[in-house]
């Protein structure tokens, strides 16, 4: 099989993963090819809207286990293919002179054992940073059951790292990936996280992970929950959900018609909200139900539960307080603490100032005055038919509103 | 009666000339500040040629950190490299606002001259990181990297600046098909030329990879999750006519 063929198989093989983050890396350089940029790249967009920042493939798709809602598993009868090291370090070098790319993403099936693909993904990296001096940036994946002397070895040369905690609870774990267990992929973590802690030049731009949302029937706060003790124990930068493509049809998997994108969104709001903005998993459910509302953002939902919080006033709200108002994000709260030293703010400030008042008018105040007469005393349930309504008003445009707003918070975290 | 103002055209050259309308306290609403090649004489208009002289160039920068700090010069700079037409009345105006407020001009978001500019320079500053991702370079027969762009911005320097960090190893060229200008390096340095055009062919190693990265580009869509607009609205239409994999 050719470079080319390989590439098709084991590119598609891997678009299933989600990271392709380059960004934060503080790896330190001395010589050789290329550079990383803090804030990353994206160098294209997919016809599905994704970024392409790294050159994602899979070492190998010929795989020993067999997980029900995996493409690669063992059962699946499609085209297999294995790179070798060179051929993956040689793509890499001239995609990235080219500009293609940011760097290489390397993750892997699992081929003959977990040592002998750990061994070679170590391989490929050790020949690109060695013999190719390169200097981008490296995401690898850490193989589960894998010896923690080979991760350790591979974490010294790549940017970041990343174990797939795949599902959301144990359970689902025994149920669909039988060859997997929760020691397999939280004691690498782990590892991962220590070493990070004690060493100079280890996995720099951190550790990630990802889970698949909607295969099982784990609910967002059980999900969303798993994050943040993600976050807090393991210290792991991103953890990115993935909405089910149905690729397999296996009695173990809940009935999937399309990947649920709508709810994977709204969980990655809910994660910037517990990551960025300070929330806990208990505040943003408190205890009334298990799943995020999908017809507001997670901060709405959160608000309309916590109506006696509101309204703030804008003149006198610590950053704290302002950041939980819904609307108003991370940059408009600096801006209106760093501007309102010189004189108060009143609605037109705001706007000049690019605070979008849609939602956010309906939970402040501007030196005690609301955006509209009677705004504040409105029940939650009319609030959110008011913020739900025009959406529906503009049917037709209802898919570009989601795309805009949707998918670019994703990305600026802007809530 | 206006005071014109003639400059070479350069980012110095139009620092200069507001050194001049500053330092001798000229009414800002009777200067202008105009481009020699873009100026259409008026009879009228008392016209003064600038000489770019980088020691008062190096004294407005000065100036404006002092005054205010880095990243607002940053700001100019950026602003400047826009297309706005007449972007040297509104940084000419924004100067005069950073000698008077110092660093509070970046909390004048009510002002309008200071959001003309801080939208310009936002303009220019994204453009700038999308062809940092978007470029495409080949591997030409004359044994170096080739790249072309047609940028809305005037942003061949910050792009060059760039590469030269990043491709610090290879011998590259970037050419502004627009605007004719072309950054050449040679391994240590970055130098900027005009050209028309440049006989060139890419070597067949290079269509190789071309085709690898084509093919690349389509394995990794998910059929499920098409969304054309979104694609689009990351990466708009005016990138992609040098962009191999949409061509």
């Amino acid at each position: 099989m050719d470079v080319l063929e390989k590439l098709e198989v084991l590119g598609a093989a891997a678009k299933y993963d989600v990271s392709c983050a380059s960004s934060g890396s503080k790896r330190e350089k001395h010589f050789g090819i290329g550079s990383t940029f803090s804030a990353g790249i994206c160098h294209s967009w997919t016809d599905d809207g994704r970024c392409i920042s790294l050159l994602k493939i899979l070492f190998t798709n010929e795989c020993i286990f067999d997980c029900a809602y995996c493409i690669n598993r063992k059962s699946n009868d499609i085209k297999r293919a294995t790179f070798t090291p060179q051929e993956v370090a040689e793509l890499t070098i001239n995609f990235y002179k080219r500009n293609y790319i940011e760097g290489l993403f390397l993750s892997s099936a699992i081929k003959n054992s977990p040592d002998w693909t750990m061994e070679m993904l170590y391989k490929t990296i050790w020949l690109l940073r060695y013999k190719y001096q390169f200097n981008g940036y490296i995401h690898v994946k850490a193989i589960p059951y894998a010896s923690l002397d080979l991760i350790r070895k591979t974490g010294f040369l790549a940017d970041r790292m990343s174990v797939n905690i795949e599902l959301p609870s144990e359970k689902s774990l025994r149920l669909l990936c039988p060859n997997k267990t929760k020691e397999s992929i939280l004691k690498p973590m782990e590892f991962i996280t220590k070493v990070a802690e004690e060493e100079k030049n280890f996995v720099s731009a951190g550790q990630s992970t990802q889970m698949i949302i909607g295969a099982t029937d784990d609910s967002d706060y059980k999900i969303i929950n798993l994050s943040q003790h993600l976050y807090k124990k393991f210290k792991l930068k991103r953890v990115y959900y993935s909405a089910y493509t149905p690729v397999n049809h296996d009695p173990r998997i809940l009935k999937v018609e399309s990947p649920p994108l709508l709810r994977e969104h709204r969980l990655y709001q809910a994660d910037w909200l517990i990551r960025v903005y300070n929330f806990s998993a208990d505040e943003l459910f408190n205890g009334k139900d298990e799943n995020l509302d999908l017809e507001v953002d997670p901060k709405v939902m959160w608000a309309l539960r916590n109506l006696d919080k509101f309204p703030i006033e804008i003149n006198k709200a610590s950053y704290e307080e302002l950041i939980r108002v819904p609307g108003i994000g991370i940059k408009s709260a600096r801006r209106i603490i760093k501007n309102r030293v010189f004189h108060s703010l009143d609605f037109e400030d705001l706007k000049k100032m690019g605070v979008v008042l849609k939602r956010a008018k309906y939970f402040i105040t501007c030196n005690g005055k609301t955006f509209e007469r009677f705004l504040i005393d409105l029940e939650p349930e009319k609030i959110k038919q008011k913020l739900t309504d025009k959406n529906s008003l503009q049917r037709p445009q209802q898919l570009s509103f989601f795309d805009r707003e949707v998918f670019t918070s994703v990305i600026t975290g802007e809530i | 009666m206006y005071k014109i103002f003639l400059y070479d055209g350069t980012f110095e050259g139009f620092m200069c000339a507001a050194f001049h309308i500053i330092s001798e306290g000229i009414d800002k609403d009777r200067a202008i500040i105009v481009s020699k090649n873009e100026y259409q004489p008026m009879f009228i208009d008392s016209v003064r040629e600038v000489q770019n002289d980088f020691k008062t160039f190096l004294e407005m920068r000065k100036g404006i950190i002092e005054k205010a700090d880095s990243s607002v010069f940053k700001k100019i700079y950026y602003a400047f490299l826009s297309d706005t037409k007449d972007k040297e009345g509104y940084i000419l105006r924004y100067l005069f606002f950073v000698f008077e407020h110092g660093k509070k001009i970046k909390y004048l978001y009510s002002d309008d001259i200071v959001n003309a500019v801080e939208k310009m320079a936002k303009n220019v500053s994204r453009e700038i990181g999308k062809y940092m991702g978007l470029m495409r370079f080949c591997e030409t027969d004359k044994g170096f990297l080739y790249a072309k762009f047609e940028p809305k911005n005037d942003i061949i320097k910050p792009i060059a600046y760039f590469f030269k960090n990043r491709l610090n190893e290879f011998y590259w060229a970037i050419h502004d098909v627009k605007r004719n200008k072309v950054a050449i390096y040679d391994r240590k340095k970055v130098q900027f030329l005009t050209c028309d055009n440049l006989k060139l062919k890419v070597t067949h190693q290079d269509e190789m990879f071309q085709m690898l990265w084509k093919n690349y580009f389509k394995a990794v869509a998910i059929e499920e999750r098409k969304n054309l607009k979104l694609q689009q609205q990351n990466m708009p239409k005016r990138y992609w006519k040098y962009l191999l994999e949409k061509n």
